[in-house]
């Protein structure tokens, strides 16, 4: 038979306090400011193709917006290197020391001699 | 008849302060990832209705900015959990607190 996993009530749970304290915090500061009238985008204007425009430095946007054709091309490096170091991260090593033994695609190497049925 | 700011914003510091109690407090590392992603997600909130705000379309693509570096660091996050299993066999963190010495 089994149960349902049950949430762990503790005192492990206090520092969830602090980010109560901060949402009232920031609750005080937006309730007690006030904004001027919101001034939306025109009916008709292309947003997508704005954002476009925007994205790479090209004129000719209906809505304004400031270029980011430098934080574009930096955008595209990290994430050349973030897909690098995924790949290198996964990488299992053969052999070596018994930490890497503890699991080999799911099934368990250190208990097999230990009456396991697999 | 507009939504006025203050929802917005509330919406937005309400998805962020959930993010930093799953911080706080999570043992799972992967859960602990998924309230990372909720902290960028209410700054992506706060963006795109600010974009709109200011009738300017800097927000939005900004925001477009920090969805792809989300997704480059859980890709970091989700090598390093990976790691992490192999070596601690199982995802906790509150088990991993000592370095190799």
């Amino acid at each position: 038979m089994t149960s349902r996993p049950r949430p762990k009530i503790g005192p492990h749970l206090l520092p969830a306090v602090a980010a109560v304290a901060l949402f009232a915090v920031m609750a005080a500061a937006v309730l007690t400011s006030s904004f001027g009238p919101a001034q939306g985008f025109p009916a008709d204007a292309n947003v997508v193709a704005s954002i476009g425009r925007a994205m790479f430095g090209l004129p000719g946007a209906e809505v304004a917006g400031e270029s980011f054709l430098v934080a574009f091309e930096i955008v595209d490096l990290v994430l050349v290197a973030a897909l690098a170091g995924a790949v290198l991260l996964a990488r299992r090593e053969e052999g070596g020391s018994t930490v890497a033994l503890l699991a080999d695609g799911g099934r368990r190497l250190v208990g097999r001699d230990q009456g396991d049925d697999d | 008849m507009a939504v006025p700011p203050s929802y917005y914003l509330l919406l937005s510091a309400a998805l962020f302060c959930i993010g930093v109690a799953g911080v706080l407090t999570r043992q799972n590392a992967l859960l602990f990832l998924m309230s990372v992603e909720l902290m960028l997600n209410a700054a992506n909130v706060n963006f795109v209705y600010f974009s709109q705000f200011w009738g300017n379309v800097t927000g939005q693509t900004f925001s477009l900015f920090v969805i792809a570096l989300a997704a480059a660091e859980v890709a970091i996050g989700i090598g390093i959990v990976l790691v992490l299993y192999r070596n601690f066999d199982g995802v906790d963190v509150t088990e991993a607190t000592t370095m190799r010495w």
